[in-house]
């Protein structure tokens, strides 16, 4: 079994909201040069990570089903002059680079997932195996354009960052269990539901993969 | 620092130049596979220097072209319950179908979307390898693979893996090639790692590798890992060499006394070589640093396991391959051009760096 505690989650949920709009409304979360030049996703990360002393970057576990895909459509259509500053952003991990490059933030541990069935699960597995003792999970989608009506980008914009300890702490916001599944358990957890989970405060305990089996009870009111 | 030993049971590449020990055997040749081609592929554009698998375009179809080229490779890999419940899959890459995106973009039809995210493009190598549903998918830029080794040897060490799968799989697009060329390093020369001149150039290659990780002592021993980000820069280290000297220290301090030998990262850009060489030169002044991009090109979010694989085959061989590409003046007296003799050594620290200052090594020792 692995077992931990939240002791700080911060979301934002930009679900519907146009991308342009998510980055008039965020920008300020960067430098104003920074902020010109951010995606929508890194805007949204960079605003959950928003307070960054509250955010020991130890290690960082970033989850992404799409990642870049505003940056990656642009760049497509700079061919046949291909811009540079597109290219780097596009890369999957840039949106939390994005933010502790701006911040000058080393980051000994950052592991970036990318996709899956069972993303949620799979990201919560590799926080319980950084050795730190503070990890901040993260992650999101923006709001695709073409690539969205494709199905290779998120219809959504939404972002979440959660600190996952060992310990409980003076003040944990919620408890966590991952247990193996006995046999193959059907069902999972979307990525969208995890969101769902931690932006509404909800409890959960069932499948999420064919081989674990979560429990989140949330043991206090959010607040600072 | 990761330092639960982990047995490295199975580890195999695949590159332009062939299969494991052909790629090993032509480097040590001192052969490479980079030939100039247009990097937009069939709408032209500067030529540079890219490896391709023999018979595959830059231009990329449906079904993507590279998945007899996957199916060859893991054709070779031991046969397990891979993607069960004890036995996970760690799938890493930086492209993974992002070519048929570019193919679809520039007029192609739609069946090139059909694998054009990372899910999609999983999902269809996991169907063709029959994997189970035990799957996580990482990319970080050109340290993907390496981060899936870490993950491997973590999942052994907590037990809650019996056997690890890692697989790696990059292959070129007019996407990453317009990429690299919109930086201004991937240009018409052919990369020279290490060497100190006025200009620097890096290659492009296709990539794939398998490793296979067990728990405890194997006649391939993973001693340790390490990693580190420093968050300085996309595209540039800081000046110091910190970043490259907070990832290779811990393993050092592992290796001194030891006879180990080193192969870098070494793209060929000027910079980053020289920090490089001199923080391995520094760190550890007795053990020759050597590069194989100038032959292989930079395969990328694979280079970690490729190159691993080829160190492997390297040490098995007893014969080293120098740095294919390079000549004198190199950045650091370390730094070997020719090829060596790997009875000389007994363990090889392997090296990656990627976009954000991201830094990732393995200590790799034969029993």
């Amino acid at each position: 079994m692995l077992e931990g505690y939240l002791t700080q989650v911060a979301t934002e949920s930009a679900l519907a909201e146009e991308p342009a709009a998510v980055s008039a409304r965020l920008r300020s979360v960067f430098s104003a040069g920074a902020g010109r030049r951010a995606t929508v996703l890194g805007l949204l990360i960079g605003k959950v990570l928003e307070d960054r002393e509250r955010w020991p970057t130890d290690a960082i576990v970033y989850a992404s089903r799409f990642g870049e895909t505003r940056a990656l459509s642009a760049f497509l259509d700079t061919f046949p002059h291909p811009s540079p500053t597109l290219f780097q952003t596009s890369v999957h991990p840039s949106a939390v680079q994005q933010v502790m490059i701006e911040r000058r933030r080393p980051v000994p541990e950052y592991f970036p997932l990318a996709g899956g069935p069972d993303l949620a699960a799979r990201a919560l597995v590799t926080a319980f195996a950084c050795p730190a003792e503070a990890v901040i999970l993260c992650g999101g989608d923006e709001r695709g354009s073409w690539m969205a009506e494709a199905g290779v980008a998120s219809d959504q914009g939404f972002a979440f960052a959660a600190l996952l300890r060992r310990s409980a702490g003076p003040a944990p916001l919620a408890r966590l269990r991952l247990t193996p599944a006995e046999g193959p358990a059907a069902g999972g957890l979307a990525f969208p539901d995890w969101f769902a989970l931690l932006h509404g405060r909800r409890a959960f305990g069932g499948p999420v993969s064919p081989d674990w089996r979560l429990e989140l009870e949330w043991l206090r009111p959010a607040g600072p | 620092m990761d330092q639960s030993p982990v047995s490295l049971a199975a580890c195999e590449c695949l590159t332009a130049l062939g299969d494991t020990a052909q790629t090993q055997g032509a480097l040590e040749r001192g052969q490479g596979a980079l030939e100039l081609r247009p990097f937009g592929g069939a709408e032209g554009g500067d030529l540079v220097p890219l490896a391709l698998i023999p018979g595959r375009p830059l231009d990329e179809s449906s079904p993507p072209s590279w998945l007899p080229a996957v199916r060859t490779l893991m054709g070779r890999c031991p046969a397990g319950p891979w993607g069960g419940p004890r036995h996970p899959v760690f799938v890493t890459s930086s492209n993974f179908g992002v070519g048929g995106l570019f193919a679809f973009r520039r007029g192609g039809g739609r069946e090139h979307v059909e694998f054009g995210s990372p899910e999609a493009c999983v999902r269809l190598v996991r169907g063709e390898l029959g994997w189970g549903p035990n799957v996580t998918t990482i990319s970080h830029a050109c340290v993907s693979s390496n981060l899936g080794l870490v993950l491997a040897g973590r999942h052994l060490a907590m037990g809650l893996a019996d056997s690890a799968l890692v697989f790696t799989f990059d292959f070129l697009s007019p996407f990453v090639a317009g990429g690299f060329y919109a930086l201004k390093i991937l240009n018409a020369g052919l990369p020279a790692p290490y060497r100190a001149q006025e200009t620097g150039s890096i290659g492009l290659g296709d990539g794939a590798a398998f490793a296979v990780l067990e728990r405890g002592e194997g006649e391939w021993r993973i001693e340790a890992q390490t990693l580190y980000n420093e968050m300085h820069h996309f595209t540039a280290f800081p000046a110091d060499g910190s970043g490259f000297a907070a990832c290779i220290e811990p393993l050092a301090r592992l290796a001194r006394g030891r006879r180990v030998w080193i192969k870098g990262h070494g793209t060929g850009t000027l910079d980053a070589g020289r920090l490089e060489a001199e923080a391995f030169a520094r760190a550890l002044p007795e053990s020759p640093l050597v590069g194989w991009k100038g032959g292989l090109g930079h395969t990328l979010g694979s280079n970690g396991l490729v190159e691993l694989a080829i160190a492997r085959e390297a040490m098995r061989r007893g014969r080293i391959p120098g740095t294919v590409g390079t000549s004198a003046p190199t950045f650091a007296p370390n730094v070997a051009v020719g090829s060596l003799d790997g009875r000389a050594y007994d363990a090889v620290i392997c090296a990656s760096n990627a976009f954000g200052g991201a830094h990732a090594a393995v200590l790799l020792a034969h029993a």
